[in-house]
C-alpha cells in the first residue's frame, strides 16, 4: 500500500514538474514571438542592437562621418547645455512690474525669505511630455530654485525652508492612475475634465506648523513668493469656476486665477513689509497665462517676474535676474488677460460631444473656433483699437469683465510682447522699406540704452492692415495690429546705440481671401488690400496699437489708455488690391482654398457665425455644442475614405530592381530631382514599403534593399529626453567617429529633458538663442546618435487653458515660426532632424484623438499654419501630424492640409510620422499614405503577417493591384529616405556598407531557455513515465 | 464529494479563473477602445482548449484514475500560459497608450476588462500549475 502511494506521489511530483517546465517552455517560445514583435523597442530599452552596419575598413573616417560636433567631450557638451539653460532664463524671464525693488543689492541677497510651497517645489517641466529629467552625478546636474540660489550665493531663511518641508503633506498631489495614484510634491495640472485644487498651505496651516513663521520675515525681509500652475500633455484647465475644486471655498473663480490661500500669503508678505520694511517679489511659475490683475494692482508687491517653467538650469538665470547679474530682456509671448474666460476663443473650449458620436471611429467631440482670427492680442488689441475708433460696436458689453461697456484696461493686465528691463531704452523707427518684388519689409530701428546699466533690447515690428469695405463684404478679418517680425540687440552699454535692421517676410502681412479668384482658376488667394499700411514698433502689441492710433490722430481723449508715439509709425500706401504677389507659393505652386471643409458651414450651412470686427456684438461667438453629424459627414467620420481597388498599371510602379545603389550613395544629395533617387527607390520592395509605413513608431527601421539605417526617434521639446546620452553612444574609438565616449564617462547616464519650456524660449524674442538651442540639440544628436527629434512644438496658444501650452511657443504665429525656424535650421547643420509638431490644429488635449476642429480657412492659414509655414519652406526634414481631425477628416487623411498645402504649396520633402495613434481605424493607414504620411507610430514584427494583422486591408494581394496606392507608398518611402540621407543617420555608413543581423544577449537567453526548458520538460516527462513503471512494478 | 481531493478544488478554481479571463477578454474586445484590435482566435482557442482539458481531466478521474489523462493538466497549464502571453502581446501597445497619451476616464474604463482578462488567464495558469501537483480524487 505504501509503495503504491509513494508511486502515485512520484507521479504527481513529476507530472507537476513537467507542467512547470512546459509552462516555462511556453514562456520561452511565445516570448520569442513577442520579442520579435517589439524588438526595436526592446533594443532601445536595453541599448542592444539586433543589426549592425559593417563597413569596409578601407573607407576613410572623413567619408563616413559628415557631421562634426563643436565639442571634444561630453563634458563640454553638457556644459554648453547648462550654460544655455541659464542663458534662456536670463533672457526669457519677463519683468512685468518693478518699482525699483529689483535688482537686489548684495546685502539683500543675504536675507531672502522664500514663500509659497512652489518656491521649494517648483514646476520645472511638464507632468507628461517635456517633463524634467533630474540628473545627478553628471557634469550638468539639474537644480531647483533653492539649489540655484545657494549656488549663486544667496542666503535663504532656513526656518521657513524647514516649515515648508514640514508642510509637505499639505501640498502632496495624488494623480489618479490605473490601480492607484502617482504622488507629486508640487502642483500638478488637472486631468482632462478634472478640476484644479489649490495646494498652497493656508495661513492657519502655516501657523500650526510654525507659530512664529512671520517673525522670520523681520530680518530676512526680501520676500520672494512663487505662484505656480503646472502644465502637461493630456492635461487641461477648465475655464471659470467649473475648473476649480468645488470642495474648496477659496474664492477662486478660475483655475488660472488666485485662490484665497495664495492671496493670503501675498497679503502676509505685504503686511510684513509694511511692518519691517523689505521687499515683496512675486515669481510666476507657469506656462499658461495667469490671471494676476490683483497682483499687478497690489502696491505692496514691488516686482513681478514671469519665469515660465525654467527646466533644470533656468533657476540659475532667475537668480541672476534677481541679483542683477543679468538684466531681464524677456517679453511676454502671450497676453495676460484679467479674465481668461472672457475671450471669444473661450466661448468654445471644452468637451462638446457629437450627439451621434461613435467611439469605434474616435468620433467624439467638436471644437468650433468661432473666434475666427481673433485669438490673444489679435482680439484684445483689435477690439481696443475699434473702441477708440468708434467702430464695430467694440464698446458693447459683450465679453466685458464687469458686464459694462468693454474697456481695455478692464480686460488686459499685461499685453503680448510686454517686458521691462533694469535699464531704459529709446527706440526710433527710422525707416521702413516695402519691397513688393522682393516680398520683404525692411525696417531700420535705432536703439539707445538711456539707462545706467547694460542691457539687451527687443525690437518688435508691428503692422496694421487696412480693414476695408471689401473685407467686410467678403468675410475677411484684419487684426488691428500684428507682429511682423522682431530682432534683439546685443548687450548695449549705458548710452550705447545700435541700429537694428529687420527684414520681414511680407507674406506675413498678407491676408487669406477665400472668395477671390486665383492663378489656379479656382477660389482663394493671399491678398493685400488697397489702403494705408501702418508700421510701428513698441514694447508689446498695446504700445504698437497706441502708436498707430496716434498716427491716426487719436489721443486719450478718444479713449486711449495712453497717448501713442506717432513718430514711430511709418505708412505705406497700396493703391489697388493685390491678389497676385502671393498667388504663387515659394515652391512655385498656385495657391487656392484647401480647407473649405474646415468651415462647419460647408457641411451644415448657416450653423456658425464667425466673429467679425465689423460687429463685435452681433457676431460674438456662441457656444457650439450638441452638434449632430449628417449622413454625408458620417461617411467621412468613419475614417474609411479610400477603397483599395484595382486601378492603373501596377507594373508601372517598379519594386525590387537590382540597381546596385545604396542610400549612402545619395548621402547629402539634397536635390530630390537627382535621377539617382528614382534608381535607388526602384530597388525597394513593396513589402518593405508596407511594413515601414505601418510600423514606424519610435524608430524608422532599417530597409535592407536600399541599406537605409535604423534611425531612432526621440521626444521633446525640452531636450532629447527619450534616452540617456549613453544609450546609443559610440564607444568604439576605432570607428573613426569623432563623437566617441568611454564606458566610464559619468555623463552617459545624462538625460536631456532639462531645457526650459518653449514659452520661455519664445519670451526671449531671440532668434539667436533659439538657434543656439538648435545647435546644442544638433551636437547632442551627434554624441548620442539620436537623429530624429520631435522637438519643436509649434501649435498656437489658442487659450491659456490648454495645459500643454508649455510645449508650444506663443499665441502668435510669427513669433512661433521665427523661433521654430531658427531652432530647426541650426539643428540641421548637425544633421539632426528637429521636427515641428503637431500638424495641425492640436489646439486642445480634450478628446484629441478624434476631436473635430472647425475654423475658417483664413483663421487656419494666418494663425496655426503661419506658425509652421516658414519652418517647412526653409527645408525642415521631419514633421509630426496631429491627433485631431481637420473638420471631420482626420489630419492624416486630409488632402488639402497634407498634400495641397504641405507637400505642394510649401514644397515639403521630408518624412512625416503620425502622433501616437494606436487605433487601426483612426490611424487611417491607406489614406495617410496617399496623403504623404511616411510612417505611423505603431510598432510590430518585421513581417507582412504582423502589419496585415493590424490593418486587415494592408496585404500584398490587395495593395499590389492598386497602382495609385503603390506609387504613394514608394513616394512616401522616397521622402522618408531623402530625409535620412540628409541627416546624421548616415554617419558611419558608406556605399559599401552592409546590414548584418546579429544575435543579442537576450536572443541567446531565450534560445537557451527554449533548449533548457525543452530538455527539462522531456526529462520530467521521462521521469513521470519511470515513476509510472516503478509503480506498476 | 468525499472522494474529491485538493486537485479537484484547484481545477475548479482554474476553470473559473480561465472563464473570468476569457469573458473579460471577450468583453474587452467589444469595448470602444479595444474593438479595433479584433478577437484573437489563438487567445480564445488556447483558453477554451485549456478549460476543456481541465474538465475532461476531472471527469475522467472521477471514474477512476486514468494515467493517460495526466497529460491534460500539463497541456492545460501550457495553453493557459500561451493564452496569457498572447493576450498581453495583443494589448501591450494599447495599454501603454491608455496609460499615457490617451488617458481618460472612458479609455481607463475600457482598460479594466483588459486587465481582468489578463489577470484571469494568469491566475488560471498559476493555479493550473499548482493543481498539477495534486490528484483530483483521493486514492
Amino acid at each position: 500500500m505504501n509503495t503504491k502511494k509513494s508511486g502515485r506521489a512520484a507521479q504527481r511530483r513529476w507530472r507537476g514538474l513537467t507542467t512547470v517546465m512546459a509552462v516555462l517552455l511556453v514562456i520561452a517560445l511565445v516570448g520569442q514571438v513577442m520579442v520579435n514583435g517589439f524588438r526595436t523597442d526592446i533594443d532601445k530599452f536595453l541599448g542592444t542592437q539586433s543589426s549592425i552596419v559593417v563597413t569596409d575598413d578601407s573607407v576613410s573616417a572623413d567619408d563616413l562621418y559628415t557631421y562634426h560636433s563643436d565639442y571634444n567631450s561630453t563634458k563640454e557638451l553638457l556644459d554648453a547645455i547648462e550654460a544655455l539653460g541659464e542663458k534662456m532664463s536670463e533672457e526669457g524671464t519677463v519683468l512685468l512690474k518693478n518699482n525699483g525693488a529689483l535688482p537686489l543689492t548684495q546685502e539683500e541677497t543675504q536675507k531672502v525669505s522664500l514663500l509659497g510651497f512652489s518656491s521649494y517645489y517648483p514646476v520645472m517641466g511638464g507632468d507628461m511630455g517635456s517633463s524634467l529629467a533630474v540628473n545627478v552625478g553628471t557634469d550638468a546636474d539639474t537644480v531647483d530654485f533653492v539649489q540655484a540660489l545657494n549656488a549663486k550665493g544667496f542666503k535663504i531663511n532656513a526656518n521657513l525652508q524647514q516649515m515648508y518641508k514640514d508642510l509637505e503633506p499639505y501640498f502632496v498631489t495624488e494623480v489618479a492612475s490605473w490601480g492607484g495614484s502617482i504622488t507629486y510634491t508640487r502642483i500638478t495640472a488637472p486631468s482632462i475634465g478634472g478640476v484644479f485644487t489649490s495646494m498652497e498651505p493656508s495661513q492657519a496651516q502655516m501657523a500650526e506648523t510654525n507659530a512664529n513663521w512671520k517673525n522670520e520675515l523681520k530680518n530676512d525681509n526680501v520676500m520672494i513668493i512663487t505662484i505656480a500652475r503646472a502644465a502637461g500633455e493630456n492635461k487641461d484647465y477648465t475655464p471659470g469656476v467649473a475648473g476649480v475644486n468645488p470642495e474648496q471655498n477659496l474664492n477662486q473663480t478660475d483655475p488660472l486665477g488666485l485662490s484665497d490661500d495664495e492671496r493670503d500669503l501675498i497679503a502676509a508678505a505685504v503686511a510684513a513689509k509694511e511692518a519691517n520694511g523689505g521687499k515683496v517679489i512675486v515669481l510666476l511659475n507657469n506656462a499658461s497665462a495667469l490671471e494676476i490683475d490683483e497682483i499687478k494692482n497690489n502696491d505692496g508687491v514691488d516686482a513681478i517676474l514671469e519665469i515660465g517653467l525654467p527646466g533644470g538650469y533656468g533657476f540659475y538665470g532667475v537668480a541672476d535676474i534677481l541679483s542683477g547679474a543679468a538684466n531681464p530682456s524677456g517679453h511676454l509671448a502671450d497676453t495676460y488677460a484679467v479674465v481668461n474666460a472672457n475671450s471669444p476663443a473661450a466661448q468654445n473650449y471644452g468637451n462638446f460631444a457629437w450627439t451621434n458620436g461613435n467611439r469605434d471611429w474616435s468620433m467624439n467631440s467638436t471644437l468650433v473656433e468661432a473666434e475666427n482670427i481673433y485669438i490673444g492680442y489679435k482680439y484684445y488689441e483689435t477690439r481696443y483699437m475699434d473702441s477708440v475708433l468708434g467702430q464695430g460696436n467694440a464698446t458693447s458689453a459683450v465679453g466685458s469683465t464687469d458686464g459694462k461697456a468693454w474697456s481695455y484696461n478692464n480686460e488686459v493686465s499685461y499685453p503680448f510682447g510686454y517686458g521691462l528691463s533694469y535699464t531704459t531704452f529709446t527706440q526710433t523707427l527710422d525707416k521702413v522699406d516695402v519691397d513688393v518684388n522682393a516680398k520683404t519689409v525692411t525696417a531700420t530701428v535705432t536703439v539707445k540704452n538711456t539707462g545706467s546699466v547694460p542691457g539687451k533690447a527687443v525690437v518688435q515690428l508691428y503692422v496694421s492692415l487696412p480693414y476695408t469695405d471689401y473685407d467686410k463684404a467678403n468675410g475677411i478679418e484684419k487684426a488691428g495690429v500684428q507682429l511682423l517680425d522682431y530682432g534683439k540687440t546685443k548687450e548695449l552699454a549705458a548710452n550705447e546705440s545700435v541700429t537694428v535692421t529687420i527684414v520681414a517676410d511680407m507674406q506675413n502681412m498678407a491676408s487669406w481671401d477665400s472668395k477671390a479668384d486665383n492663378a489656379a482658376g479656382t477660389k482663394g488667394v493671399w491678398m493685400l488690400d488697397a489702403g494705408d499700411y501702418y508700421f510701428t514698433i513698441g514694447n508689446g502689441a498695446h504700445e504698437a496699437a497706441n502708436n498707430i492710433l496716434a498716427a491716426q490722430g487719436k489721443t486719450v481723449a478718444n479713449g486711449m489708455t495712453e497717448d501713442g508715439n506717432a513718430n514711430n509709425v511709418k505708412t505705406w500706401k497700396l493703391a489697388n488690391m493685390d491678389t497676385t504677389t502671393f498667388s504663387v507659393s515659394k515652391a512655385g505652386v498656385a495657391v487656392e482654398n484647401q480647407l473649405a471643409d474646415m468651415d462647419l458651414n460647408y457641411w451644415m450651412p448657416g450653423t456658425v457665425t464667425w466673429l467679425s470686427r465689423s460687429d463685435w456684438q452681433g457676431t460674438w461667438p456662441k457656444t457650439y455644442k450638441d452638434l449632430t453629424a449628417t449622413d454625408t459627414m458620417i461617411s467621412y467620420l468613419d475614417n474609411d475614405i479610400y477603397e483599395i481597388t484595382a486601378n492603373g498599371d501596377p507594373s508601372s510602379v517598379t519594386f525590387g530592381a537590382k540597381n546596385g545603389l545604396t542610400l549612402a550613395d545619395l548621402k547629402g544629395v539634397s536635390d530630390l530631382d537627382d535621377p539617382r533617387w528614382s534608381v535607388l527607390m526602384d530597388q525597394i520592395l513593396l513589402e518593405e514599403c508596407m511594413i515601414r509605413t505601418g510600423f514606424g513608431g519610435t524608430s524608422s527601421k532599417a530597409i535592407e534593399s536600399i541599406m537605409s539605417p535604423l534611425t531612432i526617434q526621440n521626444d521633446g521639446p525640452n531636450g532629447i529626453n527619450s534616452y540617456t546620452l549613453g544609450q546609443y553612444a559610440n564607444t568604439d574609438k576605432n570607428s573613426g567617429d569623432p563623437c566617441t565616449t568611454t564606458a566610464d564617462d559619468p555623463n552617459l547616464s545624462y538625460k536631456f529633458g532639462t531645457m526650459c519650456n518653449e514659452t520661455v524660449i519664445a519670451a526671449t524674442f531671440s532668434k539667436e538663442l533659439a538657434a543656439e538651442y538648435g545647435r546644442v540639440i544638433g551636437n547632442y544628436s551627434l554624441w548620442a546618435n539620436l537623429t530624429i527629434f520631435w522637438g519643436c512644438g509649434n501649435n498656437i496658444h489658442r487659450l491659456p487653458y490648454n495645459a500643454r501650452n508649455h510645449e508650444y511657443y506663443s499665441e502668435d504665429a510669427v513669433l512661433t515660426v521665427e523661433q521654430g525656424t531658427s531652432y530647426i535650421q541650426a539643428g540641421k547643420e548637425y544633421g539632426c532632424i528637429i521636427a515641428p509638431k503637431h500638424y495641425a490644429f492640436n489646439d486642445t488635449e480634450i478628446n484629441r484623438t478624434g476631436i473635430s476642429v472647425f475654423m475658417t480657412e483664413q483663421q487656419a492659414r494666418e494663425n496655426e499654419l503661419r506658425g509652421c509655414q516658414a519652418i517647412v519652406e526653409d527645408g525642415c526634414l521631419g514633421l509630426m501630424t496631429a491627433f485631431n481631425r481637420v473638420g471631420i477628416i482626420t489630419a492624416n487623411a486630409h488632402t488639402g492640409l497634407m498634400v495641397g498645402i504641405l507637400r505642394e504649396e510649401w514644397g515639403y520633402k521630408g518624412l512625416i510620422s503620425e502622433d501616437f495613434i494606436m487605433s487601426a481605424n483612426y490611424t487611417v493607414l491607406k489614406e495617410a499614405v496617399l496623403n504623404g504620411v511616411t510612417m505611423t507610430c505603431n510598432t510590430g514584427e518585421n513581417s507582412m503577417e504582423a502589419v496585415s494583422g493590424k490593418w486587415t486591408y494592408w496585404t500584398v494581394e490587395n495593395v499590389s493591384k492598386d497602382a495609385k496606392l503603390m506609387a504613394a507608398l514608394k513616394q512616401a518611402m522616397t521622402w522618408q529616405n531623402y530625409a535620412l540621407a540628409n541627416s546624421n543617420a548616415m554617419d558611419g555608413l558608406a556605399a559599401s556598407s552592409t546590414l548584418v543581423s546579429v544575435r543579442t544577449w537576450y536572443d541567446n537567453v531565450i534560445t537557451g531557455m527554449q533548449i533548457v526548458f525543452g530538455v527539462l520538460t522531456l526529462g520530467c516527462a521521462y521521469m513521470y513515465i519511470q515513476s509510472l513503471k516503478r509503480k506498476e512494478n | 464529494m468525499k472522494k474529491q481531493s485538493v486537485g479537484f478544488i484547484l481545477s475548479v478554481v482554474t476553470v473559473v479563473a480561465a472563464l473570468v479571463g476569457l469573458v473579460g477578454y471577450l468583453i474587452n474586445c467589444g469595448t470602444n477602445y479595444f474593438a479595433n484590435l479584433g478577437v484573437d482566435s489563438a487567445v480564445v482557442g488556447c483558453t477554451v482548449a485549456a478549460i476543456a482539458a481541465v474538465i475532461v481531466y476531472v471527469v475522467v478521474n472521477m471514474k477512476g484514475v486514468q494515467t493517460w489523462a495526466d497529460v491534460l493538466p500539463v497541456v492545460a497549464a501550457a495553453l493557459l500560459m500561451a493564452a496569457t502571453l498572447l493576450l498581453v502581446n495583443t494589448r501591450v501597445n494599447a495599454i501603454a497608450a491608455v496609460m499615457t497619451f490617451e488617458n481618460n476616464a472612458k479609455n481607463m474604463a475600457d482598460l479594466v476588462s483588459c486587465i481582468v482578462g489578463i489577470a484571469g488567464c494568469l491566475v488560471a495558469t498559476i493555479v493550473a500549475v499548482i493543481s498539477s501537483f495534486f490528484d483530483t480524487v483521493k486514492e
